[in-house]
C-alpha cells in the first residue's frame, strides 16, 4: 500500500513538470503559427498594393507611421476625423483637411478649406492640384510621397 | 479564426494544479483514508471546482465571443495561477482558501472588465480626473495607512486589508496613457536645450515631474521600495514609448541615480539592502538571511530540481509573497524555472503585440501601459529573488499570495484581453 502511494504520488510530481512542459510547448507553437500567419497577411498585403497607385508616409514625427503605405481607390480623405481614410491625430491637421480622388486614371488632390493648409512639393495648395508620380504632399507634420 | 484545439491551452494549467494537489494529499495523508481525515484535508475542495469551473466558463466565453479576443493570455494567466496555488498549499497550506477566493474574485473582475472594455477604454478622455484620483488613492495610507511588514502602505477595511497602491497602478497607466496620447506632439516636440538634451517647455512635462516625485514620496514616507521603482519605471518606458526621445530617460536614470545616492546616505534600510546585495556573506544570519536563504534554495534545487513537496524552501521567510519563485526553483529546478520565465517573456510579447494591434494612440499606450506593468513587477521581484538587482519587495504578477495584487492584476488583464478585440479596420 505504502509503495503503492509512493508511486503515485512520484509519478504526479514527474506529471507536475511534464503539464509544465507541455504547456510551454503549446504556447511556443502557438505563438510560432500566430507570427507566421502575421507575416503571411503582411506579405499578401504589400504585394496586393505593388501596381497600383500609393501615398507613402516619408516623413513624420511619429516613428511608427514611417514607411506606411496607403493604396489609393476611388478617393481617400486625410483629416483628423476618425471618419476620415487616412487618421491623423495632429492638432495642425483640420477634420476633414484634404482629399485625393480618382477621375480617368488621374489622381487629383484637394484641399477641404483647411486652417494650416496642404502643401504640394512645399507650395500652398490652392483648391486642386494634379497630382504627378513623386509628389510630396505635406499635412501638419506628415509628409506623404505620391507613387504610381 | 478559432484554432483547432484551444481548448488543450487550458490543459496544462489545470493538470500541473490538479497533480500537485494530488501529491499534497497523498503526503498529507498518509496512506489513510478515513472519512473525516480526507474531508478535513481536502476542504478547499469548493473553492477550488468554483476555480475551475470559472476558468473553463472564461475560456468558453473568450472563444465563443466576436470579435474574438486574443485566447492565449487567459490560459497563460492560469498556469502562472495554478503555479500559485500549488505553492501556497505547499508552503501555507492555511493561506490556500484565501488565495483560491481571491482568484474568484480577481476573475469575476476580469469578466466584468471585458464585459464592459470598451466603455472603460473610453476613460481615457478624462485625464485628470485619472490623474487626480490616481493621487488621492495613493496618499490614503498616509492618513489611514496602518504598517505592516515594514511598509506603511495599508488600509485596513473591516477585516479586509488592501494595498491601494495596487489599485493605483491601474490608474497610473491609464493617467499616463490619457495624458501622453494628447500631448505627444508638444512632448516630442523640443524646444528647450538643456546640455545635450533635448527638453518640451516646463509645464508640459510638470505632470511627469509629479509622477516621479509622487514615486518618491510613496518610498520616503511609506518605505514601499517594490512599488516607488514600479511606479517611476511605468512613467518613464511609458514616457519613452510614446515619444520616442531618448532624452526622457536619460533625465530620469539622472533623476533616479542621485535619487538613489542620497536615500543610500540618508536611510538605513536602502543602505542595508544595497550592502546585503554587494555582499549577502557579511551577515548571513541576520539582515541578509533572506536573501542567502533564496540563493541556497536556487542552489540546491540544481538542474531537475528536488521534486515537489521534497525541497526545504520553507525556511525562506516571506516565501509565499515575494520570494515564491525561489522555492517553485528549488523544487521545479532549473528547468522548471526556466519554462516559468519563458512564458512570462511570451505573455510580455503576446501583450506587445496586442498593443501594437490596436487604433487609436490612447488604446496603444493603454495596453502596452497594462504589460509594462505586469513586465517590471515581474522583472523587479526576479532580479531581486536571484540577487541581480538589490532586493525589493513587490508580489510576483499572478503567482504570489496577495489579495489586492491578485485583483488588479485580473483587472489590468481583462483591459488587456479587451483591448485585443480586432475590430474593422477602416485604412490601410
Amino acid at each position: 500500500m505504502a509503495f503503492v502511494i509512493k508511486a503515485i504520488s512520484v509519478g504526479l510530481e514527474y506529471g507536475m513538470l511534464l503539464w509544465l512542459l507541455y504547456f510551454v510547448s503549446r504556447s511556443v507553437r502557438y505563438i510560432w503559427k500566430d507570427m507566421r500567419k502575421m507575416g503571411r497577411e503582411l506579405s499578401r498585403e504589400e504585394k496586393a498594393r505593388d501596381g497600383e497607385a500609393v501615398l507613402t508616409v516619408v516623413g513624420t514625427n511619429d516613428q511608427r507611421q514611417m514607411g506606411r503605405r496607403f493604396a489609393l481607390s476611388e478617393e481617400l480623405s486625410i483629416g483628423r476625423g476618425p471618419d476620415n481614410d487616412i487618421v491623423i491625430t495632429d492638432t495642425f491637421v483640420s477634420h476633414h483637411h484634404a482629399v485625393v480622388f480618382q477621375r480617368n486614371n488621374l489622381y487629383i488632390i484637394k484641399d477641404l478649406g483647411s486652417r494650416n493648409h496642404t502643401y504640394v512639393n512645399d507650395r500652398k495648395l490652392n483648391g486642386k492640384a494634379y497630382l504627378r508620380a513623386g509628389d510630396l504632399i505635406r499635412i501638419g507634420f506628415l509628409t506623404l510621397r505620391f507613387e504610381r | 479564426m478559432m484554432t483547432r484545439g484551444s481548448w488543450s491551452l487550458l490543459l496544462g494549467p489545470l493538470g500541473f494544479l490538479l497533480m500537485g494537489l494530488g501529491v499534497l494529499f497523498l503526503q498529507h495523508s498518509g496512506g489513510e483514508f478515513a472519512v473525516e481525515r480526507v474531508a478535513g484535508e481536502l476542504s478547499y475542495l469548493p473553492w477550488l471546482l468554483a476555480v475551475i469551473f470559472l476558468a473553463v466558463f472564461i475560456h468558453a466565453l473568450l472563444l465563443h465571443s466576436r470579435p474574438q479576443p486574443d485566447i492565449w493570455l487567459f490560459p497563460c494567466v492560469m498556469m502562472f495561477s495554478s503555479l500559485g496555488i500549488v505553492m501556497i498549499a505547499r508552503l501555507k497550506p492555511e493561506l490556500l482558501i484565501p488565495q483560491l477566493r481571491w482568484i474568484i474574485i480577481g476573475m469575476v473582475a476580469f469578466v466584468v472588465v471585458l464585459k464592459f472594455g470598451k466603455v472603460i477604454s473610453r476613460f481615457v478622455q478624462y485625464q485628470y480626473i485619472l490623474g487626480l484620483s490616481c493621487l488621492l488613492l495613493l496618499c490614503l495610507p498616509l492618513f489611514f495607512g496602518t504598517e505592516i511588514g515594514g511598509s506603511r502602505n495599508w488600509i485596513l477595511l473591516g477585516s479586509f486589508r488592501i494595498q491601494p497602491s495596487e489599485f493605483g497602478k491601474i490608474l497610473l497607466v491609464f493617467f499616463l496613457a490619457a495624458y501622453l496620447s494628447d500631448h505627444r506632439q508638444v512632448l516630442s516636440l523640443p524646444n528647450l536645450r538643456l546640455l545635450f538634451l533635448w527638453l518640451p517647455p516646463l509645464r508640459f512635462i510638470a505632470p511627469l515631474l509629479v509622477v516621479w516625485g509622487m514615486a518618491i514620496l510613496m518610498f520616503v514616507v511609506q518605505r514601499d521600495l517594490g512599488s516607488a521603482l514600479l511606479f517611476f519605471g511605468i512613467a518613464v518606458l511609458m514616457t519613452y514609448m510614446a515619444t520616442g526621445s531618448k532624452s526622457y530617460v536619460f533625465l530620469a536614470v539622472a533623476f533616479f541615480c542621485v535619487a538613489a545616492a542620497v536615500s543610500y546616505t540618508m536611510f538605513d534600510h536602502v543602505k542595508v539592502r544595497f550592502d546585503i546585495w554587494l555582499d549577502p556573506w557579511q551577515d548571513p544570519s541576520g539582515t541578509a538571511y533572506q536573501v542567502v536563504q533564496s540563493l541556497f534554495a536556487f542552489g540546491s534545487g540544481g538542474i531537475w530540481g528536488t521534486g515537489f513537496a521534497h525541497g526545504h524552501p520553507e525556511l525562506i521567510p516571506e516565501v509565499h509573497t515575494d520570494f515564491i519563485f525561489a522555492a517553485a526553483a528549488e523544487e521545479f529546478g532549473l528547468i522548471g524555472s526556466l519554462m516559468i520565465l519563458l512564458t512570462y517573456v511570451l505573455f510580455f510579447y503576446k501583450g506587445l503585440q496586442v498593443a501594437l494591434g490596436c487604433r487609436t494612440e490612447g488604446q496603444i499606450l493603454l495596453a502596452a501601459g497594462c504589460n509594462i506593468v505586469f513586465f517590471l513587477q515581474a522583472f523587479i521581484i526576479l532580479a531581486g529573488v536571484t540577487k541581480f538587482l538589490p532586493l525589493t519587495g513587490i508580489t510576483l504578477p499572478f503567482v504570489s499570495y496577495g489579495g489586492s495584487s491578485m485583483v488588479s492584476s485580473f483587472i489590468l488583464l481583462g483591459l488587456l484581453v479587451s483591448l485585443s478585440r480586432k475590430e474593422q479596420k477602416n485604412h490601410g
